[in-house]
């Protein structure tokens, strides 16, 4: 609507938008666009390191062959859909509770829970290892506080493999969806919970009615970026369950082999196959733009 | 009334256990990396919890194996370069895709955005051979060039863009502003909290990037801080002790930019708005 | 005056110093500070007390973070950037040869090979010419604690010639007497079964390269000890490298079977010095077993691309070939075993080590070397071992090993092309 009523009043923006967003354009076409064509154009090529030849449709007939490739898709689509609802509705609460004046040391708690996602991956994995092996500090605490009888079996038995990977994901990358909703919470105006308030509209509701309709573009916004984190999702799984001599699995069973990891194996760790490895990626190309597609739907749907 | 008080005071205990729980299990392993600083190898792997003696001689491991004030000034170049760049080129992208009209922003948004979504691994052996092409293979303006080209910053502008006050900029072009000064004089100011939520995550991202600067960085005087750390964690036999002082030291920059950057989360649009 | 003539000239001499050594500098990648990295040094400082001209710029990656930049500048063919020398793991030899033709230079017509350990040889070379200066060896040793054995019984001679059987029932007792499990022990990690497979001269390929699962009766055998050091739970779980090393450097089991590469690890607890013996590792009861194998392992390549290629070959081949003093020296500082047999005439490898109870370690290692049966690692051992790996758990719910063979192959199947 005031798109239209715009393009009609001022028809010149035209220039001046090219020139905003033309800098933008021309790097992402040169460093982005093309590589991906490039890479589009290997999807088709089969065989080993550079001895390549043109394959038509091998590579998707491999695709629908091959065990590993749907161990990895199974395996990203758990990770993605338990793993983002969880961490985006506990990054929206604890901003929404940070953004509230009255709470005392809020610098202190927003540096403390922003804290994971700085944290460099090597520190990361070796702590996460240490601290979730057989006899490591979190079966000692759960055993001592009397929430089960033995250790869980955290590094052996697939799902409790994949808990822990979403444990380190949640922790890591909470505080970093927060920075998001608390930047866009300072463009609420305060009146409005204020008037709310008075009016004797309790926390949940303010915080269902006024706070997340408000936040909604950067609440997609974090939505549609956590499932492209998600689907690509790499650093955890390979430094926390990698590190074997040659080959190794990725954790029980391949139990956290995702399809991203699948696809680094297949250019680095195995004989390099850099065709196939396009055309896995290209599932999760369509895969995210998918569900992006939903989401942005999904969005656009409320509103009306 | 007393009951509301209770109920008042409950629901506030509530909340400061469920931030405190939440800022103890963030900080933990922070602490533990620091606690880590101080012990042997051997104590690191056992888990010990508790300070150790080792600290100056996990320092002078870590120094004598790395030149710290190279690494840490490769990385600090290329961070603050690359952090300025985008925030510049993205901040003006996003306000263009959702303030001007054209008939192809939608459509060259949405591929835009399709460039997100192919993982990096698949890009890197055609970007490399680019890279190569242009003779910037083992120099740090390589690191930078696709980390500026970053659709995900254009994105997260444009959304918050969506919040940016119309009136303002109607009345600023009233008052005879051209396009580009209402950018640079109402548009800046007034978004500083997504301008500090962006530098905190661009200034972070760059900061810890490893696969693309482990690719076309070949030498060791151009290499990063995060690079040399993953060297040091890979060996038969890690030193942990001179590992943790060079992540304790990596984290320091990026911790300060927040502590700096966090104030405008604060503030906001409280100022310059109203 | 006088001052600023010397430094002038000491400017000069040393901007043509530069320009010299630019002219020969050697680039080497490789990735582990107080191992290969460290030797790498020496053995440039070495062949420079000979080649005054010669600069060796050694630079030090992680191991996965060096074979992705190797990968990422083969599969670009871009020589420039890439190091006149770098440093491969044994089980990714042949990949490398084959997926990228042309890119590494044959040595077979300058080096002597016949002085090397067999296996090390036999896996570098494709269509009849070697590409690689062979270099550290992970022969194996089954690596045990006296005290804690010999509380429960058993003396070094007890332990000489065990067979996995032997193995597990010695297990059952160090267990039930001192209260420690044998070993540890990370499932979703292959390492014991290669180790097992090829003492008894079997691998995931046979000596052709083709895929060889189903009928692969050293990978069964092997997959049976692993079923039964699980079922009879006489192993501390590991979780990752870490963790494993932790374990017996920590005293928590009683023994590790694994490369000779671990040497220095195990070492590097002093009080635990005089407590700690080497034997053989046990054997299988198959056609073909010994007590002989290996884990690990690499060796030196020189890149064609090389603009100093002849000058590389020739560092590598008067060190790495000839150089039986360097050996000793590397053996001494770093615990390195190189596959240079002649290497084990000289001093340090006669010398006995109190660690080990005074036994001369060294010595037994290189004879153990020398049996070490070869097998063709093929081009895919990567790919497979993941599978492998995957499956190991099963075991341990009491799965058939048949079956798993089985499963294996079927997923193994894709994954070779």
């Amino acid at each position: 609507m005031s798109a239209i009523s715009q393009r009609r009043m001022r028809p010149r923006f035209d220039v001046n938008g090219w020139l905003f967003v033309g800098p933008a354009l021309a790097l992402i076409a040169t460093f982005m666009v093309f590589p991906i064509l490039h890479s589009l154009w290997m999807s088709f090529q089969t065989g080993l390191g550079v001895r390549l030849s043109f394959g038509g449709m091998k590579n998707i007939y491999r695709l629908f062959n091959d065990p590993l490739f749907f161990t990895a898709l199974t395996n990203t689509f758990i990770f993605f859909l338990v793993q983002v609802p969880i961490m985006l509705t506990l990054a929206l609460i604890t901003a929404s509770l940070l953004n509230n004046p009255d709470i005392k040391f809020r610098g202190l708690l927003r540096t403390a829970i922003f804290l994971p996602c700085v944290t460099s991956l090597v520190a990361y994995s070796v702590l996460f290892k240490s601290m979730f092996v057989a006899n490591g500090l979190v079966n000692t605490i759960l055993i001592n506080l009397g929430i089960v009888d033995v250790g869980i079996p955290w590094m052996t038995d697939p799902f409790w493999c994949r808990t822990m990977i979403i444990i380190a994901i949640t922790w890591r990358w909470t505080g970093y969806n927060m920075i998001f909703y608390l930047a866009a919470m300072q463009n609420i105006d305060r009146s409005v919970y204020e008037a709310a308030r008075i009016d004797g509209v309790p926390t949940w509701a303010r915080f269902l009615h006024l706070t997340v309709p408000m936040l909604k573009p950067v609440i997609l916004f974090t939505t549609v970026t956590s499932t492209i984190g998600t689907l690509q999702l790499f650093d955890e799984v390979a430094t926390i369950t990698g590190g074997g001599s040659a080959g190794g699995a990725a954790g029980p069973g391949n139990s956290a082999l995702t399809l991203s990891l699948y696809i680094y194996n297949l250019t680095f760790k195995f004989a390099p196959n850099y065709g196939y490895a396009a055309t896995v990626s290209y599932v999760i190309v369509f895969l995210v733009a998918v569900l992006s597609f939903l989401q942005f739907f999904a969005a656009r749907e409320r509103k009306a | 009334m007393t009951s509301y008080g209770l109920k008042q005071r409950f629901s506030t205990v509530v909340v400061y256990v469920f931030l405190g729980v939440m800022a103890f299990l963030s900080i933990f392993p922070f602490l533990w990396m620091v606690i880590g600083a101080t012990n042997t190898t051997s104590d690191i792997i056992k888990g010990k919890m508790s300070f150790g003696a080792s600290l100056l001689v996990n320092v002078n491991t870590f120094l004598t194996q790395v030149d710290a004030p190279l690494v840490f000034w490769n990385s600090a170049k290329i961070t603050i370069i690359a952090t300025v760049l985008t925030l510049l080129i993205s901040s003006l992208a996003g306000y263009g895709f959702e303030i001007f009209a054209s008939r192809f922003r939608e459509k060259l948004y949405t591929l835009m955005l399709l460039t997100l979504m192919i993982p990096f691994a698949a890009l890197m052996i055609p970007l490399f051979m680019l890279m190569k092409q242009f003779g910037l293979i083992n120099t740090h303006i390589a690191v930078v060039l696709p980390t500026v080209a970053s659709a995900f910053i254009i994105f997260y502008f444009r959304q918050s863009t969506k919040a940016f006050p119309h009136e303002l900029r109607d009345a600023a072009r009233v008052d005879g502003l051209k396009e580009w000064q209402i950018f640079f004089l109402i548009y800046m100011p007034v978004m500083r909290s997504t301008y500090a939520a962006a530098f905190i995550i661009v200034f972070m991202t760059v900061w810890n990037s490893y696969l693309w600067p482990l690719i076309v960085l070949q030498s060791n005087d151009t290499k990063t801080i995060t690079l040399v750390i993953s060297s040091l964690g890979s060996a038969y036999y890690p030193d942990y002790g001179a590992v943790m002082i060079g992540t304790v030291l990596a984290t320091i920059p990026t911790l300060f930019v927040f502590f700096a950057m966090q104030r405008q989360f604060v503030e906001g649009m409280l100022g310059s708005v109203k | 005056m006088n001052r600023k003539t010397v430094a002038l000239a000491f400017a000069g001499a040393s901007l043509f110093a530069i320009t010299a050594a630019q002219a020969a500098e050697i680039t080497v990648w490789c990735w582990d500070p107080n191992f290969n990295v460290a030797i790498m040094k020496e053995a440039g400082e070495i062949y420079a007390k000979s080649h005054p001209d010669f600069k060796l710029n050694v630079v030090d990656f992680a191991k996965a973070d060096l074979e992705q930049k190797l990968q990422t500048g083969l599969a670009s063919g871009v020589a420039d950037g890439m190091p006149d020398i770098v440093l491969i793991e044994d089980y990714g030899a042949q990949k490398y040869l084959q997926s990228f033709p042309d890119s590494f230079a044959p040595m077979s017509d300058k080096v002597d090979y016949s002085g090397f350990a067999p296996y090390k040889v036999a896996l570098a070379t494709l269509d009849d010419k070697v590409y690689s200066m062979p270099f550290d060896s992970g022969v194996t040793g089954f690596y045990y604690r006296k005290d804690l054995l010999s509380q429960a019984g058993f003396q070094p001679a007890d332990l000489q010639d065990l067979t996995w059987d032997k193995y597990i029932e010695i297990a059952k007792v160090v267990e039930e007497k001192t209260g420690k499990k044998m070993l540890a022990y990370d499932p979703n990690d292959a390492g014991l079964t290669r180790i097992i497979m090829q003492s008894a001269g079997g691998w995931y390929f046979d000596k052709d390269g083709n895929l060889s699962i189903e009928g692969n009766t050293a990978l069964k055998a092997a997959l049976e000890v692993i079923q039964k050091i699980q079922t009879a739970k006489i192993f501390r779980p590991a979780a990752g490298w870490a963790d494993w090393v932790g374990a017996f450097t920590g005293g928590e089991v009683a023994s590790v079977t694994t490369g000779v590469w671990i040497t220095g690890t195990v070492k590097s607890q002093p009080e635990q010095s005089g407590n700690w013996g080497i034997a053989p590792i046990p054997k299988l009861e198959i056609e073909g077993a010994t007590h002989y194998s290996n884990l690990g392992g690499s060796s030196w390549y020189v890149l064609s691309g090389s603009a100093a290629k002849d000058e590389a070959i020739d560092f590598l081949n008067e060190i790495y070939a000839k150089d039986i003093d360097f050996y000793q020296k590397i053996l001494v500082e770093r615990g390195a075993v190189g596959s240079l047999l002649a290497a084990r005439e000289g001093e340090a490898y006669k010398s006995t080590d109190p660690f080990f109870g005074g036994e001369p370690i060294w010595q037994t290692f290189s004879d153990w070397l020398s049996k070490v049966p070869s097998v063709n690692y093929g081009t895919f051992t990567n790919e497979v071992d993941s599978v492998v790996a995957a499956h190991q758990p099963e075991l341990a719910n009491g799965a058939s090993v048949d079956d798993v063979i089985k499963a294996i192959d079927e997923q193994a199947q894709t994954l070779v092309q």
